[in-house]
């Protein structure tokens, strides 16, 4: 299974230095937390990572190249960005039937991935009927539809009950036992003790840390300190 | 390719707008063309019959809009996060798209035509004339205006990649249409003037709204709207769509 590398990755929108000299692995058959403040960088990294913003500076690839020339991107990634949009019209087995045919994935497993998502009895509904959590859900179908070897999830959490956050931390412990490589973008340390292994703690688009997260404690109160200190700004 | 054109052809039809939009197409021809009949067209006069048949063309207005919303919708909704995830080559999504509308236009344009016939045939029959069907003039004239309807489509989606943003890219395309061509043709004079995209469309349909203008030959018409095609889905994809999607 593929890992994710990130070398030296310097990203500048006008004169705002979202990402600055990144460099960090991902590796595969771990659950790879991102973590940082709001606004340090770590939307930026994921996006360049599947090729949708162009970096001012370096690279990452995945299993060894870049998002764009992979042959079946969908079959290799997954993907859940902070604003992936629905067209409101589109129902919500509708929306995974485009991205099927668009990415050569039988039909069948349309409807597997809205089970596991729990929203078959929602199928048939139009986005625009969905909560911020059923929202999620459907992203987060869509991001495994192609049965992926990596996972690529921003903020995964955002908006899902309690039930909803425990299904997503089974489902991301389950497919990093199988080898596959995740990694989670998020800014809330609540759920990250309990589903990552390695973290990768960014502030102001820099990298602070890197490294199991046995290295920094295994207790929430332990990674919170860590995280305050490390993502403190300097002085 | 064919997975991209395949799952084009699923969006348009798991939504309801763009089937609105495209049976806008005969509504109009039929008004128009009973707005005709009703002010007093000469139904004996084969100048007549050309000028209801070519309310075909008109109806391209809202296959332009059609066209517009393929890209510029999906920036709009955000899904065109998910569009270039499936295919990272966004040329090729252009290409898939520009293929799907066309022929999308292409069969509103078929539709419109018919309309046109079909609303045609019963004025001129509620008024005692008869339908020259014979002529070429009036085959040209339908097939022009299908094939206006699948032009205007397909420039729809490149100057909808270019623009990006659906009301401003609609707005654009309106005024010059009613506006901005106008002015440009008489600064430019009749000789130049005919190579602007709408003359050309008239050209194409052969419905002479600004009987002033010297127009190009229909074939004229529909090689210069090709060419304004590949200008603006080109300009699309080495500009606009290589910018970040953030
Ligand atoms: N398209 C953009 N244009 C300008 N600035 C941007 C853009 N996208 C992100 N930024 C800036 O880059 C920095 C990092 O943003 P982001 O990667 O979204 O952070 P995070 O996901 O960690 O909250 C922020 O200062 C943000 O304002
Ligand atoms: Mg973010």
């Amino acid at each position: 299974m593929p890992d994710i590398e990130v070398h030296g990755l310097t990203k500048t929108f006008g004169r705002v230095m979202a990402v600055r000299d990144l460099s960090f692995t991902a590796p595969a058959g771990k659950v790879t937390g991102l973590l940082g403040p709001n606004g340090s960088g770590k939307t930026t990294t994921l996006r360049i990572a599947l090729g949708l913003v162009r970096p001012t500076a370096g690279e990452a690839l995945i299993g060894g190249v870049r998002y764009g020339r992979l042959t079946r991107p969908r079959r290799v990634v997954g993907a859940m960005l902070e604003s992936t949009g629905f067209h409101p019209g589109r129902r919500a087995r509708d929306h995974l039937r485009v991205r099927a045919a668009a990415d050569g994935i039988p039909p069948r497993r349309v409807d597997e991935v809205l089970g596991l998502a729990g929203l078959g009895a929602a199928a048939r509904r139009p986005v625009r009927q969905f909560s911020l959590g059923m929202r999620q859900r459907l992203g987060l179908a869509a991001a495994m539809l192609g049965d992926p070897q990596v996972l690529i999830l921003d903020e995964p959490a955002n908006g899902l009950d309690p039930a909803g956050i425990a299904w997503l931390r089974g489902t991301l412990r389950d497919l990093a036992r199988e080898g596959r490589t995740i990694v989670v973008a998020s800014h809330v340390l609540g759920e990250v003790t309990r589903t990552v292994d390695h973290v990768v703690i960014v502030s102001a688009g820099e990298l602070r840390f890197a490294g199991p997260l046995s290295d920094i404690g295994e207790t929430h109160a332990a990674l919170e300190s860590a995280f305050l200190n490390l993502t403190a700004a300097p002085n | 390719m064919q997975s991209m054109i395949r799952s084009e052809f699923r969006k348009l039809t798991t939504v309801r707008a763009p089937w609105l939009l495209l049976a806008a197409g005969p509504l109009l021809v039929v008004a128009g063309i009973t707005g005709l009949a009703e002010s007093g067209g000469n139904v004996h006069d084969p100048g007549t019959q050309r000028a209801a048949f070519a309310h075909t063309g008109l109806a391209a207005v809202f296959t332009l809009v059609f066209g517009i919303l393929a890209v510029a919708g999906e920036y709009r909704h955000s899904t065109i996060t998910d569009t270039y995830l499936s295919s990272p080559r966004r040329g090729r999504v252009v290409g898939a798209k520009l293929t799907v509308y066309a022929l999308a236009g292409a069969v509103a344009g078929l539709a419109s035509s018919g309309a046109a016939l079909a609303t045609t045939a019963a004025w001129w029959a509620a008024r005692g004339g008869h339908l020259h069907l014979s002529a070429a003039d009036a085959w040209l004239t339908l097939g022009g205006g299908v094939a206006a309807n699948c032009a205007l489509a397909a420039i729809g989606v490149g100057l909808g990649a270019l623009i990006r943003n659906p009301a401003a890219a609609i707005a654009t395309a309106l005024a010059w249409f009613a506006l901005i061509e106008g002015i440009a043709g008489q600064l430019l004079g009749p000789a130049l003037a005919r190579w602007l995209p709408f003359y050309a469309t008239e050209a194409l349909s052969r419905s002479s709204l600004s009987a002033t203008a010297r127009l190009l030959p229909q074939w004229g018409g529909a090689l210069m709207l090709l060419a304004y095609t590949a200008a603006f889905a080109a300009a699309a994809v080495f500009t606009t769509l290589r910018r970040d999607v953030t």
